[in-house]
């Protein structure tokens, strides 16, 4: 009896031989719907060879609610509030792009002060949603202090909103014509104060995590998905700019106030997931390059410019707006018959384009390094199934 | 040692050299049981970032209930706490996982949606209106989503729920602790009433009502 050896390399590649007294036997494994890495509960089936990856399909459905259906029987003032329990770690960027759709289809007009407040909040969540992505990435990684640190900074952003907003996760602000309140007297002191404690923190986490060899070996290399691919999969945000496309809607087609601010699109060049890891923490840096241009100069005026009790009506037609959320691009089309409820309203959501990349980064790697590169993409499972 | 034992339920009687503990088991056991809960990493939505993440996270710090202890597994955990909406399709996999616990085994609702379908609870054709539909629930915790102190105290509930709770001869026997008591000279129908009117009342509303009885939208009105 001989014993064949492979080499390492033909192993990863996947040609190992059958004839071998070796050869191993494919075989499934279903990873969720209830594990701990898969952040909610999505489940994936595995066909696996030995620990190599050959095949990853995500199977969805286990918190589909219907969100768009029921947005068919309310206003369009109550689908906002549906649209928090989305991504909701992108809350108030979810208000906007329907607020963005029906003030666009409505002719609805804003003022500055209004833009302002809404880019300023929206960054700042930017912020929180990326910090709450690098505690869980550390932890998914098996470090479990970047959990505490992510964390902790997070819950000073929780407070701002608080004070201005009344709600720490499921903010229903932005609305149609306005934001709910004006912001709190001490808005400003506070995001100043935090964005002061938060520079130095944000160096204190590229000691911890960045620049840990353990970390860039793990990351480095794995997980590539190229430009290619990202695009054709309808791969947005930070996994598509990862990959090398300078793709963000707040430069292409900028709204609110992004167009009078100076900010820099962070690029990756491999698509792997140390630059999928690497755009996100320029992302923090960029979005406070953002805040402090424009929380010294926040326009005065009115907060809301329609009555509150309000009813909206759409013209007839199809209408259709995007935003670039902390994980990509939300889209919102909206069929409208004229009347106070849509007739058909569907989310093109960023989380769902972006899981589909995992079976191209997944194939032909080890399981090991599934975990990492499903915590790179940074899905919201209730933003998938909706 | 001291505050350990002063802590402990029963009666101490000192003795040369040491102290001697009079207690019942089941007061032993229960109060034991109270203070190690093990929950199960379970989150299906908005909830599980408060109520599983903040709460485990620096500031709160789920460690001082000591249940900090989470597990993925259901057969290591003790504690089930529904952080998020059931839908039909998790149904099933909710009632696999609590039937994997081993006894006994307590069950938080956490958040409206798992309380009666909260958001979703009209209109929706998948969501289960209640987790208590599936399996039986020993606390609620109301909010959408509860905040990590609403949590806590829906913790703290059901640690009191198990130290007055079962005994060893009457496993699955429970007794819910009264936290809350009427007022005198109330009675739950006068409640009821209270409710429907209040609610019949904001079902119509007229602009002119509105004005009139908001004076802080009537300032804001008188500019359009």
């Amino acid at each position: 009896m001989s014993v064949h050896v492979s080499t390492l390399q033909a192993r990863i590649s996947g040609e190992s031989t059958a004839s071998s007294p070796l050869s191993t036997e494919e075989y499934f494994v279903n990873m969720g719907p209830q594990h701990p890495s898969t952040h909610g509960v999505l489940r994936l089936v595995l066909r696996l060879d030995g620990e190599t990856v050959r095949e990853v399909v995500p199977v969805l459905g286990y918190i589909h609610r219907g969100i768009e259906k029921m947005g068919e029987h309310g206003n369009y003032r109550q689908f906002v509030h549906l649209v928090d329990r989305m991504d909701y770690l992108s809350a108030l960027a979810n208000n906007w792009a329907v607020t963005m759709v029906v003030e666009k289809a409505a002719k609805m007009e804003t003022n500055e002060r209004i833009e302002a407040i809404r880019t300023l909040v929206c960054e700042l969540q930017r912020i929180q949603s990326h910090l709450l992505w690098w505690g869980v990435f550390g932890m998914d990684l098996g470090g479990f202090t970047p959990f505490f640190y992510g964390l902790r900074d997070r819950e000073q952003i929780c407070d701002i909103f608080e004070k201005t907003i009344g709600a720490r996760l499921t903010m229903n602000y932005i609305q149609p014509g306005g934001v709910m309140f004006d912001i709190h007297p001490e808005f400003v002191k506070d995001v100043k104060a935090f964005l002061s404690y938060l520079k130095p923190k944000l160096v204190e986490y590229d000691a911890l995590l960045t620049e840990n060899v353990i970390i860039q070996e793990r990351l480095r290399g794995i997980g590539r998905l190229s430009a290619a691919r990202a695009i054709a999969l309808g791969a947005t945000g930070p996994v598509l700019r990862a990959s090398g496309v300078a793709h963000d809607l707040r430069k292409s087609e900028p709204y609110g106030l992004y167009a009078q601010v100076d900010f820099d699109v962070p690029v990756g060049t491999d698509g792997d997931c140390w630059d999928r890891y690497w755009v996100r923490m320029e992302e923090i840096r960029q979005s406070i390059r953002i805040i402090e241009q424009l929380i010294d100069n926040i326009p005065e005026g009115k907060t809301f410019l329609v009555k509150p009790a309000a009813k909206i009506k759409v013209p007839a037609g199809i209408h259709y707006s995007h935003l670039e959320t902390a994980r990509g691009v939300l889209g919102v089309l909206l069929v409208s018959n004229g009347k106070e409820s849509p007739y058909r309203i569907h989310c093109r959501t960023p989380n769902f384009n972006n899981l589909w990349c995992i079976g191209e980064m997944a194939t032909g790697g080890r399981i090991g390094d599934l975990v990492a590169m499903l915590s790179s993409i940074d899905i919201v499972v209730p933003d998938i199934d909706r | 040692m001291g505050v350990i034992t002063d802590k402990l339920p029963g009666v101490l009687e000192p003795l040369p050299g040491g102290s001697v503990l009079v207690t019942a088991v089941d007061q032993l056991i229960n109060w034991s049981r109270s203070n190690s809960l093990w929950p199960l990493t379970f989150g299906t939505s908005c909830c599980a970032i408060e109520v599983m993440m903040a709460t485990g996270a620096a500031r709160h710090d789920l460690a001082r209930f000591g249940a900090e202890v989470a597990r993925p597994s259901p057969r290591q955990a003790d504690l089930l706490v529904i952080a998020g909406t059931i839908v039909k399709r998790m149904a099933p996999r909710l009632r696999t996982l609590y039937e994997q616990m081993a006894e006994p085994r307590y069950v938080m609702a956490t958040g409206s949606c798992a309380i009666c379908g909260g958001p979703f609870m009209y209109h929706s054709y998948t969501t289960i209106r209640g987790a208590d539909e599936i399996i039986p629930v020993d606390v609620y915790v109301p909010g959408c989503p509860p905040r990590p102190e609403a949590f806590f105290y829906g913790l703290l509930t059901l640690q009191k729920m198990i130290k007055e709770g079962e005994s060893i001869r009457h496993p699955g026997e429970r007794r819910r602790p009264v936290l809350a008591a009427l007022p005198e000279g109330m009675t739950l129908d006068d409640i009821r009433k209270e409710m429907q009117d209040l609610l019949s009342h904001d079902a119509n509303v007229t602009m002119a009502d509105a004005v009139a009885d908001g004076a802080h939208y009537s300032a804001e009105l008188k500019d359009f």
